[in-house]
């Protein structure tokens, strides 16, 4: 009995021991990131261990003539209209198929798409996507690059608003029906505002994706002022280049506002990503 | 709590109100849609109106595919069946039958890059898995650090691939990498990982580990919390083992979350692109040129559309494929699991 004891303390303790390690091989490179950020390339180069405070990099990323500022503004464009039109498409679909039963070959279509399009690598769409764009002359354009990042986010949006809906109390909906509220008041009054949850989770998800969506900025753009910022990283990354410190600061600049927000939302973060793995 | 408590109200207000409203027939007789098995019996609220809502509010998302799916896949059909060509700002194609079809056989590089492809999708994925549920099992009594944990452990799942690139190339960089300066500082020579073909592979791979095992990690740490404790204990008390219990309560409990991790690893490892594109560019000599990086090559440089689309189309195949023996052999394993179950009742 005794030895049994010792023995669950011996576990619990590898457990917090293996749990310190597992943190610190995590977060060790994306610090070692951030520090490079902040100093200048000849201390990044050289052999030696010195750490000399810099900013020169951020200056570098945000002075005049750099496309910087402007790739973030893109950025966060880009986001903000993806996020806006995933919660906004992506809850009235799921409404929709959890509740009001629409034509069986019209729900079988759209479960069919939501279930096909995230198994397609985008790669294999993009040259059919270029010259959808081209033709619709959105290339290059930041309207263009939120329609298509809220296309490849959409699958998920909608099923995670319908696997909501399936399981919320839909005598709700049936009661303002009868109360005399019109299909669309009791969509907005009363099933929406009880979804903030499942909002939240598809809002921050998608914010995510967005933020971190590099191939269509890539391929549809030609980089420069028109670009999102990942693609203005990307720029940075050259085989035989000298510009290691301004990389390392772009990536934090990049990185940052993701670890803050996991420290403020994880909790949404973590059901967004489980129910993306659930219904991805 | 809250949601039992109008559940009844509302439903008693329904069906008082239900012969005074008189709920069009024609929804009776329709079979019981997904989902609604709870309330499958009572009658459905809504006749044509919801009818003609349920039309419109499928709209917005029935478009977007449309335009921005559908579309681009026809589009990429006709681009594989045609001989393409850039002609100004437009494109100018004619058909070409399967000259492009036939292509992709004879070309050494899409061969290659399915075949790496292949590989680092078995290896990365495989590893994930093995490495994220063991230590999902081994830190489930974490106690102390499982704030940090849990909140350190999202960090690789959502800060920026590009920046993840940025950082590991900061570090296996053969010229300025925080690696070789380690080996120098102990007088060991420096590596040029990079620049050989096993060796951008093995970091390619290891890369992907380091980015998606702490998601496995998550699922399964995730499930792993859900399970009744009281199970544990009682097999305790019965004299079982840890590695008994480890092996006959827990892991099977864990099937489920390990298949949806398994899975999503799955789509994610094929459409991988990111990291390579901007650590080795599918070099050196091809060793780590994934399908998405082929495509973009082929499409992007060699400006050879009809067999980007090809090779495309492919790829499609390929995928759905798998889906479907993946997803048929799940359901089957699951139907011998339950007859076997019956059987030794």
């Amino acid at each position: 009995m005794k030895s049994g004891a010792m023995r669950q303390e011996r576990l619990s303790v590898f457990s917090e021991a293996l749990a310190v390690i597992c943190v610190a091989l995590v977060a060790l490179p994306i610090a070692w990131m951030v520090v490079q950020g902040f100093l200048p390339n000849r201390a990044i180069v050289s052999n030696g261990w010195t750490f000399p405070f810099w900013l020169g990099n951020f200056q570098e990323l945000f002075g005049a003539g750099s496309p910087f500022a402007r790739e973030i503004v893109n950025s966060v464009v880009i986001t903000a209209g993806t996020v806006l039109l995933c919660v906004l498409v992506g809850s009235i679909t799921g409404y929709v198929l959890a509740l009001l039963h629409p034509p069986r070959w019209l729900a079988a279509i759209a479960l069919g798409l939501s279930a096909l399009l995230p198994i397609v690598p985008p790669m294999v769409l993009v040259p059919g996507l270029y010259i959808t764009m081209s033709r619709l002359d959105l290339i290059g354009s930041l309207l263009g690059l939120i329609l298509l990042n809220t296309v490849f986010n959409l699958p998920f949006a909608a099923l995670l608003m319908l696997n909501f809906f399936s399981q919320s109390p839909a005598e709700l909906r049936e009661a303002a029906l009868v109360d005399g509220a019109s299909e669309v008041g009791a969509f907005l009054r009363v099933m929406l505002p009880l979804s903030r949850p499942a909002v939240s989770a598809v809002g921050i998800y998608t914010a995510i994706m967005a933020w971190n969506e590099f191939l269509m900025g890539l391929t549809m753009t030609s980089g420069g002022a028109q670009a999102p910022l990942t693609v203005g990283i990307a720029g940075l990354v050259q085989p035989y280049s000298v510009t290691w410190g301004a990389m390392a600061a772009a990536g934090t600049v990049a990185a940052v506002p993701l670890v803050v927000l996991t420290i403020f939302a994880g909790r949404q973060i973590v059901a967004g990503l489980t129910a993306g793995a659930l219904k991805g | 709590m809250v949601r039992s408590a109008p559940r009844e109200k509302t439903s008693d207000g329904f069906n008082m109100d239900q012969g005074v409203v008189g709920f069009a027939t024609e929804t009776e007789s329709q079979p019981p849609a997904q989902g609604t098995s709870t309330r499958g019996k009572r009658r459905r609220g809504g006749g044509r109106g919801t009818r003609l809502w349920a039309i419109v509010g499928l709209a917005p998302f029935v478009a977007f595919m449309l335009v921005f799916a559908i579309y681009p896949f026809g589009q990429l059909l006709w681009m594989s069946l045609s001989d393409t060509s850039q002609r100004g700002a437009g494109f100018q194609s004619s058909w070409a039958g399967f000259t492009n079809f036939v292509a992709v056989w004879g070309s050494r590089l899409d061969m290659q890059s399915i075949l790496v492809t292949t590989l680092f999708v078995v290896l990365a994925v495989s590893i994930t898995i093995v490495l994220g549920t063991a230590l999902a099992l081994m830190m489930r009594r974490v106690v102390a650090m499982r704030r940090v944990l849990q909140s350190v452990i999202l960090w690789p799942a959502v800060v920026t691939p590009v920046a993840i690139s940025v950082l590991w190339l900061l570090i296996f960089s053969p010229t300025v990498g925080v690696w070789n300066k380690l080996l120098g500082t102990f007088g060991v020579p420096g590596q040029q990982w990079l620049n050989t073909e096993l060796g951008a592979f093995v970091l390619v791979v290891f890369i992907d580990v380091w980015h998606w095992t702490p998601l496995v990690f998550l699922v399964v740490f995730t499930a792993l919390l859900g399970i009744d404790s009281g199970l544990y204990e009682a097999a305790r008390i019965d004299g079982a083992s840890e590695r008994k219990i480890t092996m006959s309560i827990v892991l099977p409990s864990l099937r489920p979350a390990i298949a949806v991790a398994a899975l999503l690893r799955l789509v994610m490892a094929v459409k991988a692109f990111d990291e390579m594109y901007l650590l080795t560019r599918g070099g050196p000599n091809h060793a780590t040129n994934l399908i998405s990086l082929q495509i973009h090559s082929l499409f992007f440089d060699n400006l050879e559309f009809g067999h980007a689309a090809a090779f495309g189309i492919y790829v499609v195949l390929i995928v759905v494929v798998i889906a479907l023996l993946g997803f048929g052999s799940y359901r089957l394993l699951g139907n011998v699991r339950a007859t076997r179950k019956q059987a030794m009742r």
